[in-house]
């Protein structure tokens, strides 16, 4: 596993939001059932003193962290107010943010990235489901149903495609050991470089699938950072140029980052790239079995 | 959104960046009254929202004597398909040189991005191939208000001294407007000093609200629907219509279209919470484009609750064929539901969209 574990205290920021209440009640619900810790406080400006599925919620994160120790915050505050979130989690000695919320303002994730940066905490996200190491941790929105504990590493710039490819995993018996969503906006925290680099020192780890899309070139530079073997998926070749699909993240401009020059360059690094999302588990077989 | 040119040229001016002398008007008569202050050699320059407008015909030169004879051409035009509604009459600048300068947003380094180029006034893509040493860069610090001034030295080069502040100005425009591009193209040196000859600026669509932005002119009205719904959606010109969640899994159902070789003829993700109007809405939207023949709705989620996803397609009565994936909860419960009213439903996003694109050919 990769940035936690099953003694990884997590807390929830805006855990009195519906989003941040209900998953925060699933990621418990997952803790309890593979003997983690889970979720140990939650914080809302204003809401101190409140009980949520039973965790007591702060009103600062400083507060939190101090009461219970905990190293790990998934954020579900909107997006007008998440940059602000991602910097007190980073103040309070927060070692690892995962920022949930879309639609955070593109100046607000540069700025809390930097600040998070300079207090030693990485941020995952943001517009993003969070990660999950199977067995061990579960920190976002994903649904733990359909993952299997195993060997592959799955990173990926979106949430129902990674679920699509891990539902495919899991059918083909191919376990994963864990599947970080990075999130779809322009500017995210951890990007698939850093990632690769986490999964290179993680004996669990042997095989990675990069699940990339539409616009930038993150995808090409982490596969040039790392010598894992990868099979990609790139999502986005009919998209048309100068449109952003669906994510703010998900576009070709300026004639860079379209979906068919960046398979080109994947493949002229030496990575499989799958043309479809259902020809990944064999792609991945056969890195299996020639490694 | 992008902003028109004379936007963009008001929120530079207020900046402290010169712009030439220039005057937005909404009809040919309007010039007359602007001609002392625009002197002997004017250009009009139609304010329509599409790029490449100085080649097809948006930009027209004139005189005083020739000012409203050309204005009357150039509203009686259409550039780009679209009508031209205002005309920005600007002073000619007499060019000495010309720049390149623009702010953007480097991903990998996830900071902004400052471009200087001695060779302006031409495609930068261009020049970035062909002379890649005329461009220079540098990463600014989000946290800082301003650009060091090393920086801008390093940048400016041998350009004139006023070009260093017109760069950190630049700089704040960008921060301060929630732009993903502010760009000046060209920046040129004029007897009379450097001015802003072109301006552009997009601002970051999370970020429209906090800018008193209320409608966003990028979108087309079927797109605009769509966003007061919760939708996000891009118009296509193919036959089958897509409805999927998630942005990824979206476009991946559109790549698999063009995979088994059919057309999508939209992009649009419901987002979190497929419930039954959700749904209706969603399936409604795509089936009043004309073209539309076929919809695949490829739902998938853990928590997607499938009888409610069935309920919003049954509710939504369309004639188009509706091909349906679901995964979820209460999935025999959705499926019962769409075979009694004959919907095909399949298990996975390899069969619906194969069975679409048969049914569009």
């Amino acid at each position: 596993m990769i940035y936690g574990d099953k003694y990884t205290k997590l807390i929830v920021q805006n855990i009195t939001g519906k989003q941040g209440e209900f998953h925060s009640g699933l990621m418990n619900a997952y803790a309890q059932q593979i003997g983690g810790r889970g979720v140990v406080a939650g914080a809302t400006p204003g809401k101190g003193g409140q009980q949520v599925h039973g965790v007591p919620v702060y009103n600062t994160v400083k507060e939190a962290v101090r009461v219970h120790d905990a190293t790990a915050s998934v954020i579900f505050v909107p997006g007008a107010a998440a940059g602000d979130a991602i910097m007190e989690a980073a103040d309070a000695g927060i070692e690892l943010v995962v920022a949930i919320t879309e639609h955070i303002p593109v100046h607000d994730t540069m700025k809390a990235i930097a600040y998070a940066r300079n207090e030693g905490c990485s941020v995952i996200g943001p517009n993003c489901p969070g990660l999950l190491s199977p067995g061990e941790v579960k920190m976002g929105i994903m649904p733990a149903q359909l993952f299997l504990r195993g060997n592959v590493g799955v990173i990926s710039r979106s949430g129902t495609l990674t679920y699509e490819v891990v539902d495919e995993l899991t059918r083909a018996g191919i376990g994963q050991s864990t599947v970080v969503g990075i999130g779809g906006d322009p500017v995210i925290g951890q990007t698939f470089t850093d990632v690769l680099e986490r999964f290179k020192n993680d004996s669990q780890t042997k095989v990675v699938v990069l699940i990339g899309e539409v616009g930038g070139n993150l995808e090409e530079e982490g596969a040039k950072s790392s010598d894992l073997p990868i099979v990609a998926y790139i999502a986005g070749t009919s998209a048309p140029p100068d449109k952003r699909m669906g994510h703010a993240g998900a576009i070709a401009e300026g004639g860079e980052g379209d979906a068919r020059s960046k398979i080109a360059r994947l493949m002229k690094l030496g990575v499989p790239v799958a043309s479809r999302p259902s020809e990944i588990p064999e792609m991945v077989k056969g890195l299996f079995r020639s490694c | 959104m992008k902003l028109r040119e004379y936007e963009a040229k008001n929120v530079l001016r207020d900046a402290g960046i010169p712009v030439p002398a220039g005057f937005l008007i909404k009809q040919a008569d309007d010039v007359t009254v602007h001609l002392d202050a625009l002197g002997d050699a004017i250009v009009l320059k139609a304010q329509v929202d599409a790029g490449g407008r100085g080649k097809a015909g948006g930009i027209l030169m004139a005189d005083k004597n020739t000012a409203v004879a050309t204005a009357r051409e150039l509203f009686g035009k259409q550039v780009r398909g679209l009508p031209v509604r205002e005309v920005l009459a600007e002073q000619k600048l007499d060019i000495l040189h010309e720049y390149y300068l623009s702010v953007t947003i480097d991903r990998a380094a996830k900071a902004p991005l400052i471009l200087f180029s001695d060779v302006g006034g031409v495609e930068i893509e261009k020049t970035a191939k062909e002379r890649p040493d005329a461009i220079r860069r540098a990463v600014a610090m989000p946290l800082m208000r301003d650009l060091p001034p090393f920086m801008l030295r390093e940048l400016s080069g041998k350009a004139p001294k006023e070009v260093g502040p017109i760069i950190n100005r630049l700089y704040r425009v960008f921060c301060e407007k929630d732009a993903l591009l502010a760009e000046i193209n060209p920046l040129v040196v004029t007897p009379q000093g450097v001015f802003a000859a072109d301006a552009k600026i997009i601002v970051d669509d999370n970020a429209l609200a906090r800018q008193g932005i209320r409608v966003n002119r990028d979108l087309s009205e079927r797109e605009r629907e769509a966003e007061k719904h919760g939708f996000s959606y891009v118009e296509l010109n193919g036959s089958i219509g897509v409805i999927g969640n998630g942005a990824g899994l979206t476009m991946a159902t559109l790549d698999l279209i063009g995979y088994y070789g059919g057309n999508a003829a939209n992009f649009l993700d419901v987002g979190g919470g497929a419930e039954s109007e959700r749904v209706m809405n969603a399936v409604r939207l795509v089936a009043s484009v004309p073209s539309v023949k076929v919809i695949v709705v490829n739902l998938l989620g853990g928590i997607t609750r499938c009888d409610e996803v069935a309920r919003g397609i049954i509710a939504a009565g369309i004639s188009q064929k509706v091909i349906v994936r679901l995964a979820g909860t209460n999935e025999a419960e959705g499926r019962k539901l769409l075979f009694e009213k004959g919907y095909e439903m399949l298990d996975t996003m390899d069969l619906v969209v194969k069975k679409a694109v048969e049914v569009a050919a």
